[in-house]
């Protein structure tokens, strides 16, 4: 599945986070190729979230390192990584609300062009930046609501905000927070068509509680339970394997599922 | 926030933004809420950038350019002492700005500007006793002596924000007017009198209140104007964004207290340009200049005008400084509680403070006016 020879674009090793005792991810070793749409499953306190974070760099690690395209970027906070082409989204859409979805989108670009300090001219004679940014929100369909408040969008509207955002960075490697969380039907539809659509050089990270948005977009699924990596392998091969059903597709006797888990404390 | 002030900083056509202290929208966004706090804006739909921005564009240029006019024309009508109290006002909405810039625009309360308006007004104070009664260069030593004392000061505040900030620039600006207070250097709590009047490009000393009222308004107007382009910059954005979500913007790859610690230090250059301006009009500066209660006058005129707004709060300043220094002798000394009066119901009936009063929601107003004197009429 994964080409070998290629430096993955991301790369976690031993990756461990714990809360005290409590270890929330166990040393995970997971390899993303570079275009790659990958996808991390898990039943509910699988660490999925801690992993997410961990790796986006909201939280620091307790061991095991990350490593974009081949580079140890474990100890940098998170805005130095989004710097380096790594960025997130969140579960609950972090946007500026005040200020236009244009301007949401234009604070993406500016960074990236060098332009975020630039005071000696008003920020729309900078053409090329204005632009960029309506390309973004074109491509997510929000050129419409260019110049409305950020805080009259609607939750779907939002998501589709924040991918105009990401992909504003000119990121690598995007991470979606369960992109789809809270979502009417129709805006699911809308939205896994729009991620679709996204840039093949790009390398997707996606959190999700939904499997058929995961088998519909991924090429590769990890599944994670108790903090560890329980199975990873294409779609079909995760829906047919046992320990995965047993786990998380819902075969499971309780008692199983109880006895393990009483079992790692 | 208006309509008209959103689709005017949106738009095409721009004011001459180097003339006008009072047509700066600030930009609609940014206007908006912090005054409160509690409101969120939702509204705000506009569709036209272009041709639709020119028309409130050019009326905003009138206003201005009519604000102007009349300020400066204030000493060929009015009596020296009217005159002297609108440069105070001038000099004093020129800290009012500097606290806007870090409390509307970037979200940071601030209640130690007075200690750079203080470095500012003592700088220029010395350097008139003692090197030169150049206005020019006294006004742009202070604006330097401000931006030095809020880079070698501001670097511990910027890395907090919110109750945090606030305390510690408290303590900055408690701290600096203690100083000012028993240096003896600097006259200690006498203060330092005995400034000779300004002159300018080495013409006659300007002893008449007209000619430094001229001069306090030319710089004045210089400094809204800066002010009102570094809002509107890309820079500006930065700083709005800062103010909307800080965690977001490191997530984009912002180093929020990087981008806090330059405003900081532009805060400081104009809240120092502001006192040497105060002092070239009152020719002495004392501690009491710079204490506490004008460090929180100046930030309840930003409540008051409406934060984020640029010309909102200088009109809140004008308004406290009248209230406080014209006002409360007629009023048997009651001036605070007024002030007090004032700011409950700002905060009660004007969340956006007088900045919000404009635009649509005015025309509103006259229109609603209109309809029912019209209906009276028929009736």
């Amino acid at each position: 599945m994964t080409p070998q020879r290629v430096t993955p674009l991301l790369e976690l090793r031993g990756l461990t986070r714990s809360y005290g005792s409590l270890t929330a991810v166990d040393s995970v070793d997971l390899a993303l190729a570079p275009g790659e749409r990958h996808a991390l499953i898990g039943p509910n306190g699988a660490g999925k979230s801690t992993l997410f974070a961990t790796v986006a760099g909201t939280l620091r690690a307790s061991g095991g390192s990350v490593l974009l395209s081949g580079q140890d970027v474990t100890s940098l906070p998170e805005g130095e990584r989004a710097r380096r082409g790594m960025v997130r989204t969140y579960q609950h859409s972090s946007l500026f609300l005040d200020c236009s979805v244009l301007d949401n989108v234009a604070l993406a670009v500016q960074r990236v062009h060098r332009v975020a300090h630039r005071c000696d001219r008003a920020a729309r004679r900078f053409r090329h930046i204005d632009t960029e940014a309506r390309r973004h929100l074109d491509s997510v369909g929000l050129l419409g609501r260019a110049q409305d408040m950020a805080a009259a969008l609607s939750h779907g509207e939002r998501r589709q905000l924040e991918v105009a955002m990401v992909l504003a960075t000119e990121p690598a490697l995007v991470m979606f927070d369960e992109p789809t969380a809270g979502m009417s039907a129709a805006e699911t539809e809308r939205f896994v068509a729009l991620m679709e659509r996204l840039p093949e050089r790009l390398t997707v990270l996606i959190v999700e509680h939904d499997l058929d948005v995961v088998f519909r977009l991924a090429e590769r699924v990890t599944v994670l339970h108790l903090g560890k990596v329980l199975a990873s392998g294409p779609p079909e091969a995760i829906r047919a394997d046992e320990a995965v059903q047993r786990a998380y597709l819902g075969s499971a006797r309780t008692e199983d599922l109880f006895a393990e888990a009483g079992g790692e404390r | 926030m208006n309509i008209k002030a959103v689709k005017a900083m949106r738009g095409g056509t721009h004011v001459p933004s180097g003339t006008t202290p009072v047509s700066e929208p600030l930009d609609g966004d940014s206007a908006c809420d912090s005054g409160s706090g509690s409101e969120r804006r939702s509204g705000g739909h506009e569709s036209g950038t272009g041709d639709s921005a020119k028309g409130p564009g050019r009326r905003r240029a009138v206003v201005a350019v009519a604000v102007v006019a009349l300020l400066a024309a204030a000493p060929v009508v009015l009596a020296p002492y009217p005159v002297s109290a609108m440069s105070r006002m001038l000099a004093f909405a020129v800290l009012v700005l500097s606290v806007d810039l870090l409390t509307g625009v970037t979200g940071l309360p601030a209640l130690g500007q007075a200690a750079y308006f203080g470095a500012g007004a003592y700088t220029a104070v010395l350097i008139g006793i003692h090197i030169t009664s150049d206005a020019l260069v006294q006004t742009l030593a202070g604006l330097v002596m401000g931006l030095v004392a809020a880079a070698v000061t501001g670097w511990v505040a910027v890395r907090a924000s919110g109750i945090v900030f606030l305390m510690l620039t408290l303590a900055i600006g408690e701290s600096v007017h203690q100083v000012a207070d028993t240096w003896q250097a600097v006259g200690a709590s006498n203060g330092l009198a005995g400034m000779p009047p300004i002159t300018l490009f080495g013409g006659p000393p300007l002893l008449a209140a007209g000619f430094v009222h001229w001069w306090v308004l030319a710089v004045a107007v210089a400094v809204f104007a800066a002010v009102a382009l570094v809002v509107r910059s890309p820079y500006g954005r930065t700083l709005r964004g800062i103010r909307d979500n800080e965690a977001r913007m490191r997530a984009l790859g912002y180093r929020p207290a990087l981008a806090r610690y330059g405003v900081f230090c532009l805060a400081g250059a104009v809240a120092g340009a502001g006192g040497a301006l105060w002092a070239q009009q009152a020719r002495f500066f004392s501690p009491g200049d710079m204490g506490f209660e004008v460090a929180a006058l100046a930030l309840l005129s930003v409540v008051i005008g409406g934060p984020g707004s640029l010309w909102g709060p200088c009109l809140g300043a004008a308004l406290v400084l009248l209230v406080r220094d014209n006002l409360s002798a007629s009023i048997g000394g009651h001036g605070p509680l007024v002030l007090g009066a004032v700011f409950i119901a700002v905060v009660f009936l004007m969340p956006r403070g007088l900045a919000g009063l404009t635009g649509a929601r005015l025309r509103g107003l006259i229109a609603a006016r209109g309809a029912r004197l019209r209906k009276e009429n028929a009736s």
